[in-house]
């Protein structure tokens, strides 16, 4: 994948988010670092800061010093019961005396494995230092945060992904035009990640890459549908379009906060009067909230699929 | 007429025990043993979780060596007195027409502490002493109670027959039964049987016996079976409630689970709830149930129990002017059956998305939105590219093929 092939190794790589690579150069001089907390968008660099910083703090082979994990991927509170600590309490061998977890997609632990890990985070201070990696930083307990030194990384300037792209159409020998970039920029949507993926995806068809060849592989990859769903719901289908619902969160894996996002996305480009389309965005800001508390993902976006019949009901009425 | 199948399609012969291949080798290498001499450790203690056919291999294995099989399981007492009546004469001597024996002691872990006063101790002291070949089944070898005994016994293992172990038996019962069965009914079954084979044809027998097809719907019921009727009538007092008390008591009379209720409701309000306006109030009603429910899952506060049942009830009644034409049936929660269907699938997603994952520095769930997709792409339009990436991710060529195919409707 380009994604990791064109992932920088070193911080010395790194061109952007200057500021917060400058501080994490000075923790390498120091040769030692705070817990620390990287938040941010997703495609951002936040993954790549923390490896970057391992490897320049460890050298080539600083695997044998990080352990990485996703708090998506486990997010019980055994995790932090047992791997976490089972790692933090073994002390490093090499000549920096600690080693360095990183906890990606922290934000999605539950309180109860925040509550565990911040015990875990000041017993082991000495042994291990912990870089949380987060969307959202307020998602993560107050005794934490203050354990820790904050990184807000932000969306990379245009022009400094245009620069990243040109260098791995350079590199990959690909022809890509002026309006290829633009259509590549606009569907990542300022996430260096997707941008990529969408880039290679391109590259794939062996075309030269221009708007039109964006476009058509990525309507090929999305599941979308989310399109669809939504104007099914709007023509008073509630039944096929929950059957759309269910078939992107089962067979696609989609999680519900995703199709949500792509729901966002899409309610300015439905045609409807504007005045719906803010009266949409409340119920969809009010589903956003109730995902977050509630326990089946699929019923809350189903009630918003409802509130969709009820509304395409009353556009038509006028 | 009315025999049990687990009796009726009991295996005959070792051979025709599902699973555990290697625990059945050693059994009969150790049995084997005795022809020469008896072995260091002259009991077997064969232990497993419940259904995975401990004691039919054993009985399995008398018929094919023509042992005479001597048993005691947990309905004989098993004090002192009666383990040294039942098997301290027949570990000593021999048959009387010279047939070799075999002592089973089974449920081994039903042998309780004041009824069966020294039954344990004796039973080690027979094993010591036995010239018969002595073999223990229990649940759990490593309860401390069997500690002393354990030292003199040689362990094995019983482990959960695989799921396709357990299908391929209940399909062959369903051919000599004459019963059609839909492949996923089978599959659905053996899924709850959770290796469990005694269960799983059980089961299958209150499903399908006098009946020639057995659809997966059928299988679908098996956990709320004797409930059908209860949660049909619940949900009619729901949704043609005259008021909010009658909806709130046929909650709270019905003795249903209240997620399952939740599915059964969401399943069908739109089918009698049609108007636009109606509809999204009654599935709003439900967003609010759910909504309490995460809440009582996070804060472990039951009190807000009460706002789930309202919501769900009173709530959805109170949506809608009530107003049916003619007779809708109620429908099976299709969410459960997509569920159950699609578990495999989701599965095998979940290990893609990892395997990604471990390469890519994301979740699983990440990959499954920003990388499965751009990887199906890619497999279309460049093969080379595709078998490459494959290879890198660590993808299987199954995992290969279930990319590929996750759109192939369009």
């Amino acid at each position: 994948m380009w994604t990791e092939k064109y992932r920088p190794r070193s911080l010395e790589d790194i061109v952007n988010q200057e500021e917060i690579v400058n501080r994490l150069k000075s923790f390498v001089k120091a040769r030692n670092i705070p817990h620390c907390i990287f938040a941010g968008p997703p495609g951002t660099g936040k993954t790549t800061a923390a490896l970057c910083l391992a490897h320049d703090l460890y050298g080539p082979g600083y695997h044998e010093y990080i352990m990485e994990l996703n708090a998506s991927d486990e997010r019980g509170i055994n995790v932090v019961r047992e791997t976490v600590k089972t790692f933090a309490r073994t002390k490093s061998i090499g000549e920096v005396p600690f080693k360095i977890l990183i906890l990606d997609e922290a934000d999605n632990m539950t309180s109860d494995a925040q509550q565990a890990l911040r015990r875990t985070m000041e017993r082991y201070t000495e042994a291990a230092r912990f870089i949380l990696i987060a969307n959202y930083s307020g998602r993560i307990i107050e005794p934490i945060q203050s354990r820790c030194a904050p990184f807000r990384f932000t969306y990379l300037p245009e022009e400094k992904i245009i620069e990243r792209i040109k260098y791995i159409a350079e590199q990959e020998g690909l022809t890509i035009t002026e309006d290829g970039i633009k259509a590549v920029i606009e569907i990542g949507g300022g996430d260096l990640r997707r941008t990529i993926n969408v880039l290679q995806t391109a590259a794939s068809t062996g075309k030269p890459i221009d708007e039109e060849t964006v476009y058509s592989v990525v309507g090929r990859a999305n599941p979308a549908d989310v399109r669809e769903m939504m104007i099914t719901a709007l023509n008073g289908d509630f039944i096929k379009a929950r059957n759309k619902l269910r078939e992107l969160l089962l067979k696609y894996g989609l999680a519900g906060s995703d199709i949500l996002g792509q729901i966002h996305n899409e309610v300015f480009r439905l045609n409807i009067p504007d005045k719906w389309k803010v009266k949409i965005m409340e119920i969809i800001g009010e589903t956003d909230y109730r995902l977050l508390q509630g326990s089946n993902e699929e019923i809350q976006l189903s009630a918003l699929l409802a509130r969709f019949v009820e509304a395409g009901e009353e556009i038509k009425r006028g | 007429m009315n025999i049990p199948w687990t009796l009726k399609y009991k295996p005959k012969t070792l051979s025709e025990v599902i699973g555990n291949e290697d625990a059945k080798k050693k059994i009969l290498q150790w049995i084997k043993e005795w022809d020469a001499k008896p072995p260091k450790k002259k009991a077997l203690l064969i232990y497993g979780p419940p259904g995975t056919g401990k004691t039919v291999t054993v009985e399995a294995l008398a018929n094919d060596l023509d042992m005479e099989l001597v048993q005691s399981n947990a309905s004989d007492y098993r004090t002192a007195d009666a383990v040294q009546r039942f098997a301290g004469r027949s570990s000593r001597y021999g048959t009387l027409f010279g047939k070799k024996r075999l002592i089973l002691f089974d449920e081994l872990d039903g042998i309780t502490g004041s009824a069966d006063r020294g039954g344990l101790r004796e039973i080690t002291k027979i094993v010591k002493e036995t010239g018969s070949p002595i073999i223990l089944i229990a649940n759990d070898a490593y309860n401390p109670r069997f500690s002393t005994l354990r030292r003199s016994c040689q362990l094995i293992e019983f482990k959960k027959p695989n799921k396709r172990q357990i299908i391929k038996l209940l399909s062959k019962i369903c051919s000599l039964e004459g019963i059609y069965a839909e492949p996923d009914a089978l599959k659905l079954i053996a899924e709850r049987a959770n290796g469990d084979v005694r269960s799983a044809i059980n089961d299958l027998q209150a499903l399908a016996q006098g009946r020639n097809r057995l659809t997966f719907e059928d299988a679908a019921w098996l956990s709320s079976r004797d409930q059908k009727e209860v949660i049909f009538n619940t949900l009619r007092r729901i949704f043609y409630a005259g008021s909010i008390r009658g909806a709130l008591r046929a909650v709270n009379e019905a003795d249903v689970d209240l997620d399952m209720l939740l599915e059964w409701i969401y399943e069908n309000i739109p089918y009698h709830i049609k108007n636009p306006k109606e509809l999204a109030s009654a599935m709003n009603m439900l967003s609010l149930a759910d909504l309490y429910r995460g809440r009582i899952a996070t804060s472990q506060n039951w009190e807000l129990m009460r706002y789930y049942v309202d919501f769900m009830s009173a709530g959805v009644a109170t949506s809608w002017s009530r107003k049916s034409r003619g007779w809708t049936p109620f429908r099976f929660p299709s969410r459960i059956m997509s569920m159950s269907r699609s578990k495999a699938a989701r599965g095998m997603l979940k290990e893609i998305g990892l395997r990604i994952g471990r390469r890519c520095h994301i979740s699983a769930d990440r990959a499954a939105k920003d990388v499965i997709p751009f990887l199906r792409v890619i497999f279309q339009n460049n093969p080379e590219m595709g078998a490459s990436l494959a290879k890198w991710l660590g993808l299987d060529e199954e995992m290969m093929n279930f990319i590929a195919s996750m759109r192939n409707n369009k």
